[in-house]
């Protein structure tokens, strides 16, 4: 079983509804791994067995109670400036990408999935992040990690939108009318996040998105100033994660904001029958 | 006005048709009174009073008698209107102002090149998305096409507000792009409506510059948008498209919020009301531009969505042709054109939103460490902005032991001197702060100011919660009591009395003080002077009313002067003037815009042709 979590742009809370929800599964004692295809990220975190991934899955892997593994982020592309960009497979460096030498990604994808296969064999649920916004028109079509993803093994997605910063209602419908067709109905629900005040508010709009999507509201998660370990302070020069208590202080931040999703009446049952 | 200097005005004009044409008199000491590029020929109007209520109105004089009030119309300043009246009054030989002909010249004249303006609207796709710098770069494109050009915001939360010269408060945004618009005076007509949150769930909302009532969310958009709001927001439009050729006007959030769109008198409610076309701005900074562009459009109910002529993906911070099969695709999606991809402009504007600065803990990496006591209902923070140009360093401080370090503490201004005074003293700041005395320097601004005092008496509970009288930091002998509803709300000019450099201001407060202190700067009023602030100079202590008192160098460059290290004067580089700064910056942000819009696309909608 799986699920993913996609979002209407980066930064909509996707890592962290990801981790909420393993912390969620985990609670209830369901085996649950991590996974997110595509990570552009310079943040990295080493695993013990010396393969490199995006710290996010890191932090998403102690939410499920796991020990991070190279299959968590089967690629991570790491900016080291000057266009350059350095491809990391399955926790390996593989060689960089430029302007001129593109990505292959045939390769990419192949090697994505097969990690994704790779953890559904072993865990009960998948719990998958999207990457950025899946739908940049520009970018769309060789989307590994959303459609991509959504589109060859089937998984059923989730939308986070944000609402901090205004126009959430027009992020979530223009997102999900702008998916491939084949892929659109996969979309069940979305959520909203970093909400401030009181939810009754937004009933009109969440109903109106509902109705001419097809998509459930499965909850308004209320904004929590999360205090994630300084990700410089944890960082040596390569940008590699190298502190002790990360994981103590990630651990007592997820567990806040998932019991405050629960105190906000996020729908989690409704979220598990997706699967 | 005074009615009685009729006859002055006529020996004016008088003396104007004698000069002949002069075109803009930049040896005025006033020049540029109304904008830049104005007619100075007729500094008094030959057709005054016109009576034509589309250019002015009666409002009550002494005695009852109606005056003729015309503070705000133009058109005897347009470059082609200044020459055309004064090439046909000696044409026709007319010397008297009186000359009955003088009515047909200004019928002649109204016909000619009177035309009501058209409004354009720049709408986000979200809070953030370049709104505010887009209308500030069209007004400068306009400006500079030649156009008389108004910004203009309906409904506005800031707590940073500015004082217009008739003493209005307007949000400081608008009075940026009021600057970028070439004009001199920005106007409460550009902000009709000013929400100031008081730090609870209630706003104190400000109706054409003056305070109309306290609101919280429910009572606001049940009691106030559908009747005194949106008859505030159509009566200033229409003043402003009878006065200048483009209202650009700014919306607010996104305007696809479709839990409120029916009372949303920011966006569409305003849009409908001007008659405006719209260009939705983008930030594509944060991914998922395309979404949020299309949402935006297809969640705006059809009877409005025509209105938006034009895109601009905003804040392209790789290179933008990257971005245009994307909006290719957009625009055969929407049909609607994509009139720009504009990258990121690195430019220093005030900002408009406390958002930003509400997780801000430092700015600046410069030498000299300026503490701000961060104080939790700040206000008119925009008074620091001159000091990211030094070489310092500001750091926001909310607990004693960050004032550490410190060669400078600011106590600034806030919403509440009582409430922030009290919070002050709960987490020992108020002797923390004490403790550096005659250290290092030390300034207050507005509240802050009263925060130094002996005393804040608040005998009927006007600013407090409660009725009460309590002690400050007693740095000055200065006793503050806030006796009456009253705000005081008045521009300054003046100079620091130790240097007699010049000095601008203005000053917004409740709660008046008694001050027995040198002080510190003289404030020329119309006809008289007076003195304001507080100095004591042994100590380096400084207090004061004016807001954006760092705006001109001098005192910026005075305070300064106090920083010492390692006992010795820190050397700084010359302080330049803030308002040169902006000007550059505004300059700087238009090319960005004028090179990636589509001009020809951009005229086009804003004329209503597109």
């Amino acid at each position: 079983m799986s699920i993913l979590f996609i979002g209407t742009a980066s930064g909509a809370g996707k890592t962290t509804v990801t981790a909420m929800y393993c912390r969620h599964l985990r609670r209830k004692g369901v085996r649950v791994a991590p996974y997110k295809a595509v990570n552009l990220s310079l943040n990295s975190y080493v695993t013990q067995e010396g393969k490199e991934i995006g710290m996010g899955q890191a932090f998403q892997a102690w939410a499920s109670g796991l020990k991070p593994s190279g299959d968590m982020n089967p690629v991570l592309l790491k900016p080291s400036g000057n266009g350059r960009i350095q491809t990391v497979l399955c926790g390996t460096p593989a060689g960089d990408v430029t302007e001129k030498k593109s990505m292959d990604a045939p390769l990419a994808s192949a090697v994505a999935y097969e990690a994704y296969d790779r953890l559904r064999s072993k865990y009960d649920v998948v719990v998958c992040e999207g990457s950025g916004s899946p739908v940049e028109l520009n970018l769309m079509d060789r989307d590994i990690a959303n459609i991509g993803l959504m589109r060859n093994r089937r998984v059923p997605a989730i939308l986070v939108g944000d609402i901090e910063r205004g126009g959430v209602f027009a992020a979530l419908y223009g997102t999900w009318l702008l998916l491939p067709d084949d892929v659109r109905p996969l979309v069940k629900g979305f959520l909203i996040n970093r909400f401030r005040g009181d939810a009754s508010l937004l009933d009109g709009g969440v109903r109106t998105i509902e109705d001419i999507t097809g998509m459930k509201h499965l909850g308004t998660i209320p904004y929590r100033s999360l205090k994630f370990p300084e990700e410089d302070s944890l960082s040596d020069s390569d940008g590699r994660l190298s502190g002790d208590n990360a994981e103590e202080a990630f651990m007592s931040n997820i567990d806040a904001l998932l019991d405050a999703a629960l105190e906000a009446g996020v729908d989690f049952q409704a979220i598990e029958r997706l699967h | 006005m005074p009615v009685a200097s009729m006859d002055n005005i006529t020996k004016k004009v008088k003396e104007e048709i004698d000069r002949g044409w002069i075109g803009p008199d930049i040896e005025c000491p006033y020049h540029p009174c109304h904008f830049i590029g104005q007619d100075c020929t007729f500094c008094f109007c030959p057709f005054y009073p016109c009576n034509d209520l589309g250019l002015g109105d009666n409002i009550a004089g002494r005695l009852g008698k109606p005056i003729w009030q015309c503070t705000y119309c133009l058109l005897i300043h347009r470059p082609e209107v200044g020459r055309h009246v004064m090439s046909e009054i000696k044409r026709l030989g007319i010397q008297d102002p009186k000359d009955p002909r003088m009515r047909d010249l200004f019928n002649d004249v109204k016909e000619r090149f009177y035309r009501k303006g058209r409004a354009l609207m720049v709408l986000g796709a979200t809070s953030d998305a370049g709104k505010s710098v887009t209308v500030a770069a069209i007004c400068r494109i306009l400006h500079k096409r030649g156009y008389l050009v108004a910004p203009f915001k309906s409904q506005n939360m800031s707590l940073n507000s500015k004082v217009t010269p008739i003493g209005s408060e307007i949000a400081m945004i608008q009075t940026i792009q009021a600057k970028a618009a070439g004009l001199k005076n920005p106007d409460h007509h550009m902000n009709p409506i000013l929400l100031k949150p008081k730090g609870d769930t209630r706003s104190q909302v400000m109706v054409e510059g003056k305070p109309f009532g306290d609101y919280d969310v429910p009572e606001y958009y049940d009691n106030f948008v559908p009747g005194p709001g949106i008859e505030a927001v159509k009566r200033n439009i229409e003043f402003l498209k009878q006065r200048y050729d483009f209202v650009v006007m700014e919306g607010a959030g996104s305007p696809a919020e479709i839990n409120i769109y029916d009372r949303d008198i920011a966006n569409m409610g305003a849009a409908v009301v001007a008659d405006a076309d719209c260009i939705l701005v983008v930030n594509v900074e944060w991914g998922g531009s395309f979404a949020y562009a299309v949402g935006t459009v297809k969640l705006i109910p059809e009877r409005d969505r025509g209105r938006i002529k034009g895109i601009i993906l905003n804040n392209v911070l790789g290179n933008p042709s990257n971005m245009e099969p994307g909006a290719e695709e957009l625009e055969r999606i929407l049909g609607i054109p994509v009139i720009g991809i504009v990258p990121h402009a690195d430019v220093d504007l005030p900002s408009e939103d406390s958002e930003a600065f509400r997780g801000m803990s430092s700015r600046g990496s410069g030498g000299v460490r300026i503490s701000v006591v961060k104080v939790p209902r700040i206000a008119n923070f925009t008074d620091l902005d001159p000091l990211y140009m030094e070489d310092a360093t500001v750091s926001f401080v909310t607990r004693p032991e960050e004032l550490e370090g410190s060669d400078a503490i600011i106590i600034p201004g806030t919403k509440n001197t009582i409430d922030d005074l009290l919070w002050m003293r709960e987490n020992g700041l108020d002797k923390a702060i004490c403790s550096f005395k005659g250290k290092i320097p030390i300034l207050g601004i507005c509240g802050g100011y009263q925060i130094m005092g002996r005393l804040l008496k608040d005998p009927q509970g006007i600013e407090g919660k409660a009725p009460q009288t309590i002690e400050g930091l007693g740095m000055f002998d200065m006793v503050t009591e806030w006796d009456e509803y009253k705000k005081k709300v008045i521009q300054d000019q003046g100079c620091l009395l130790e240097t007699g450099e010049p000095v601008t201001g203005y000053e917004i407060h409740m709660g008046l003080s008694e001050v027995n202190e040198a002080p510190l700067f003289r404030i020329d009023r119309f006809k008289d002077s007076e003195t304001e602030g507080a100095f004591r100079k042994d100590d380096m202590l400084f207090g004061t009313y004016l807001h954006g008192v760092f705006d001109k160098p001098a005192f910026r460059k005075f305070f300064l002067s106090f920083v010492k290290k390692g006992g010795k004067p820190v050397k700084m580089a010359e302080p330049k003037d803030y308002d040169d700064h902006i000007e550059e910056n505004i300059e700087k942000l238009a090319l960005v815009f004028e090179k990636a819009l589509d001009i020809d696309m951009l005229m086009s909608i804003a004329e209503g042709r597109s």
